[in-house]
């Protein structure tokens, strides 16, 4: 019997390996043509996309890096994805996690060995509180959890901006960001001359924790549950409201761990205005391919963030324009959340076969 | 005549089919399909029959064994080429689009145009005459989300006829249907036959299978047992291939004389648009006793039943367990005060399709220290639970990991069963128990109904089938538009007849009369 279940479970990680791998080699193709196109030298450039992250020790240190956030940021979105929340509000909760941590590093505990784990603490209830709130407007008075993290994530990046601006920044200065923090308040680098610090161990702590979270607590089980079905949740006795709430929340606290990260870590040292530049939006993406399974998560960030430093790169060394890393990452979103609703077997039959487009009809109805 | 002409209209050879978790569901399954004919497929749950058919509609592939429509052989990959060549299907648990009205969801797909744009009056008209001409009564214009299970059925049914099925397969269609629907189902499919149209109907209950259908096949664990014609046989013969052994429907009741669990006291109930939908109602039901709520769906017995369960909110009156009030309680403290309740709807309340077996059989007892100490799972106890419970309620699935959703029907509702009556309860809320139940299941869990009356619980039970509340209840009430309208004893005197004239508000009760049945 327990058999019969481990063959299944190979049987299922091996159907998503090969998804994954799959829209992986599909998306670089996609890239390959583009690159054909707004080129001069595409070979170089394709070359670039595909090797640059791991020729130098540097490059590596940012890919890794950018692993560690898009893993944190994945896991929150996972988390709240599992109870079928739809909250995208992990920008914002980087954002307050972020000044959370800066204020610590700014003020004169900064200098101490407190920074940063104060720092961490600080950020993760901020973001707690960001996630908190669209999670009680669902709950007490019923408000759209989307709309309401998205609002929020506006209020968060503005007030940043603004805090930059008035309040962080050394006077008279033009900068648009604070002064580097204390070295008591940056975060150690595990391996030297490298971005790579202990964010990647806050960042793995992080999917154990979220697995175990899920997997081995009853108010796991509970969160997954009302994931699948609410109305049966509600039927068996379980709290929903409680769990919707506590799980965004809890999401949140993983949101202002990544803006601790960013801000703390050595890439930074400091809060700059648009720090963040959209990677906790792509954590949504590292969720969907990871199918909110935290321990897959890292999986697709090494995967995803491999991609994302090579296009980078690619921007810089050669003449193709950094926006195609756009292109891909639409290309790879629209590959992998088709593959994972549409059998592909079916979709092929669909494109091949003339068939009468559906949207013509929900146009109708509309 | 020509071999075309003797070749049945739709056949299967040796289909073998094995699903991705190991379970062999079809193994080397034959059966031949005459054109005008009902055809029925009977088995017990998890016999196969469901994805025989999804194989016919092209939904899932057979492994093996080979499809002919009138003597060709053909391969469908999807259900579009099984549509294309003619098949409509009807599937257990329905897929409409619940916000789209009756007709867009029967048009979806294969709407009518003209030029570019969606022919709104033109859908609305064939939908019209395609109701009428098979007898198939729906409002086009109503939101399928507003139909009761009988009419979105139909809907189904219709969707399956405007593609042009000509062989129309129904997959326990019944099992949803008051008895009153069912007759109705069984008029449009005898216009549908008299049309030339050809139906693949499966059902559980044997009475329904020999009224309808011309031929029957008989499936048993994943193989086709035989084929027999519906004049030449009888419920037993049916039964005896089913399941293999002897198998009797009667229930053997102690007497009882319990103290008061459940008091419900002058209550009033209104729905979501705020009518009213239980009206004045008071019963009890004693420790040791069934109490069978008969009435035809929609005059508040369901609402009652929720109400009680803590679901559904409560406009006036007094509910109380042991004689304390239960309305200030939610769910979860009512079923620590020895609440279980088995739901009308598996799919929609009763499970979580997407978690595991283990998982949903321990769904309402997350804060047991049993299950969960300190917050933390004890994965080696739940799935222990798992299975002793599978194995005590004989639930057929390959492993407590398995997920529920990959269990036929009525499995499910064994799952359902089976978590509700792990612990003896004191009260037992109970909807539809054998509801897309086979027969040896049914004799199963009306055994232990009874049993976990005979222990002590007090069991209050609503069911569209009225032998089934007969077999079983100590007490009836009748419910009519809210209210009780009569109460019975059971006796052998009493016949679905006298129920079903009083669920249609045709004969009435003296209050002396109700009154002494109340109590
Ligand atoms: N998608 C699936 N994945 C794995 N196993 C499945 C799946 N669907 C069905 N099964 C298994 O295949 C067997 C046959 O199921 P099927 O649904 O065909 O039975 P059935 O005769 O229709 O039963 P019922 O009368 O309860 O509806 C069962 O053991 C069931 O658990
Ligand atoms: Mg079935």
């Amino acid at each position: 019997m327990s058999e019969a279940a481990t063959t299944r479970r190979w049987a299922v990680l091996r159907r998503e390996t090969g998804r994954a791998l799959g829209a992986a080699i599909i998306a670089l193709a996609v890239a390959f043509l583009i690159i054909l196109f707004s080129s001069k030298t595409p070979l170089q450039a394709f070359a670039t996309l595909t090797t640059a992250p791991i020729t130098k020790v540097r490059t590596v240190g940012l890919w890794i890096d950018d692993v560690a956030k898009l893993t944190v940021a994945g896991l929150a979105y996972s988390l709240v994805f599992q109870a079928r929340q739809f909250a995208l509000g992990v920008q914002g909760q980087v954002y307050v996690g972020a000044l959370a941590a800066s204020y610590i590093a700014l003020s004169p505990l900064g200098q101490t060995w407190c920074a940063i784990p104060l720092g961490i603490v600080c950020a993760m209830a901020g973001g707690a509180l960001w996630g908190f709130l669209p999670g009680i407007a669902k709950a007490r008075l019923g408000a759209n959890e989307i709309v309401s993290s998205l609002m929020l994530n506006y209020v968060a990046i503005e007030l940043a901006n603004y805090l930059i601006r008035v309040d962080l920044t050394t006077p008279n200065s033009r900068l648009l960001s604070t002064a580097p923090f204390p070295s008591t308040a940056v975060f150690p680098a595990l391996i030297p001359n490298t971005r790579i610090d202990i964010g990647l161990i806050f960042a793995l702590t992080s999917v154990v924790a979220v697995w175990f979270a899920l997997y081995r607590t009853s108010w796991g089980l509970k969160l997954r549950l009302v994931g699948h079905n609410s109305r049966f949740a509600q039927y068996a006795g379980i709290k929903e409201a409680f769990i919707i709430v506590s799980a965004m929340a809890a999401s949140g606290a993983l949101g202002g761990l990544l803006g601790a990260m960013f801000v703390e870590g050595r890439s930074f040292g400091k809060l700059a205005v648009s720090f963040e530049g959209n990677l906790a939006f792509e954590g949504l993406l590292i969720a969907i391919v990871a199918r909110n399974r935290p321990l897959a998560v890292p999986v697709a960030a090494l995967f995803y963030g491999y991609l994302r430093q090579g296009a980078q790169l690619m921007s810089i060394r050669t003449d193709v324009p950094s926006e195609i890393i756009v292109i891909v990452t639409a290309v790879i979103i629209l590959l992998v959340a088709s593959s994972y609703s549409v059998k592909p077997r079916a979709m092929l039959a669909a494109i091949t076969r003339s068939s009468r487009p559906a949207r013509t009809h929900v146009e109708a109805v509309k | 005549m020509t071999t075309e002409n003797m070749a049945p209209l739709l056949q299967a050879i040796g289909i073998s089919k094995t699903y991705p978790g190991g379970v062999v569901a079809n193994d080397n399954v034959n059966i031949a399909v005459n054109a005008g004919e009902v055809h029925a497929v009977v088995g017990e749950n998890g016999a196969g029959k469901s994805t025989l058919m999804k194989i016919l509609f092209g939904v899932e592939q057979a492994d093996s064994g080979e499809l002919r429509l009138v003597g060709e052989q053909v391969r469908f990959g999807s259900p579009r080429a099984a549509i294309n060549a003619g098949i409509g299907m009807v599937f257990q648990h329905f897929s409409l689009v619940p916000s789209f009205s009756a007709y867009e969801n029967i048009v979806l797909g294969s709407e009518p145009r003209s030029g570019i744009r969606f022919d709104r009056r033109k859908a609305i008209e064939e939908v019209r005459a395609l109701s009428a001409r098979f007898r198939l009564h729906v409002d086009p214009l109503q939101p399928v989300r507003q139909l009761p299970v009988g009419q979105q059925q139909r809907v189904e049914i219709l969707k399956a006829l405007y593609r042009g099925g000509r062989i129309l397969i129904l997959d326990e269609p019944t099992a949803v249907l008051t008895p009153q629907e069912v007759t109705e189902l069984f008029s449009a499919i005898r216009a549908l036959v008299a049309q030339g149209r050809t139906v693949i109907f499966i059902a559980h209950k044997l009475p329904e299978v020999l009224e309808i259908s011309s031929r029957i096949t008989v499936m048993r664990g994943g193989k086709t047992i035989g084929e027999i014609e519906t004049k030449d046989a009888t419920e037993q013969k049916l039964a005896n291939m089913m399941v293999g052994r002897e198998v009797t429907l009667r229930v053997e009741r102690k007497p009882y004389n319990g103290k008061v669990t459940l008091a419900v006291n002058r209550l009033s109930l209104m729905n979501e648009l705020r009518a009213t939908v239980c009206d004045d109602v008071s019963l009890t039901v004693r420790s040791g006793e069934i109490v069978g709520l008969a009435g035809v769906a929609g005059n508040g017995q369901a609402e009652l039943i929720e109400a009680i369960a803590g679901l559904r909110s409560v406009a006036g009156g007094d509910i109380a367990i042991g004689g304390e009030s239960i309305l200030p309680l939610g769910v979860r403290a009512r079923r620590g005060k020895g609440m279980a309740s088995i739901p009308e709807d598996r799919i929609s309340q009763g499970l979580a399709l997407g978690a595991s077996v283990a998982e949903n059989l321990v769904a309402t007892r997350l804060d047991d220290r049993l299950f969960a100490r300190g917050g933390l799972l004890d994965l080696g106890e739940m799935r222990a639970n798992a299975e002793r419970l599978i194995e005590r309620f004989s639930i057929r699935i390959d492993g407590p990991n398995a997920l529920a959703a990959t269990l036929s029907g009525g499995n499910m509702q064994k799952v359902v069963v089976a978590r509700e009556l792990s612990e003896q309860p004191r009260l037992l809320l109970v909807s539809q128990p054998t509801r897309g139940v086979d027969l040896g299941s049914t004799q199963f869990i009306w055994r232990i109904l009874t049993e976990t009356r005979n222990a002590g619980a007090a069991v209050l039970l609503s069911s569209a089938d009225l032998s089934e509340l007969l077999a079983l209840s100590d007490r009836l009430m009748v419910f009519y538009r809210g209210r009780i309208v009569a109460a019975f004893r059971n006796s052998d005197e009493l016949t679905t007849e006298m129920l079903g004239a009083c669920m249609l508000g045709l004969s009435r009760q003296s209050p002396e009369e109700m009154r002494a049945a109340l109590a």
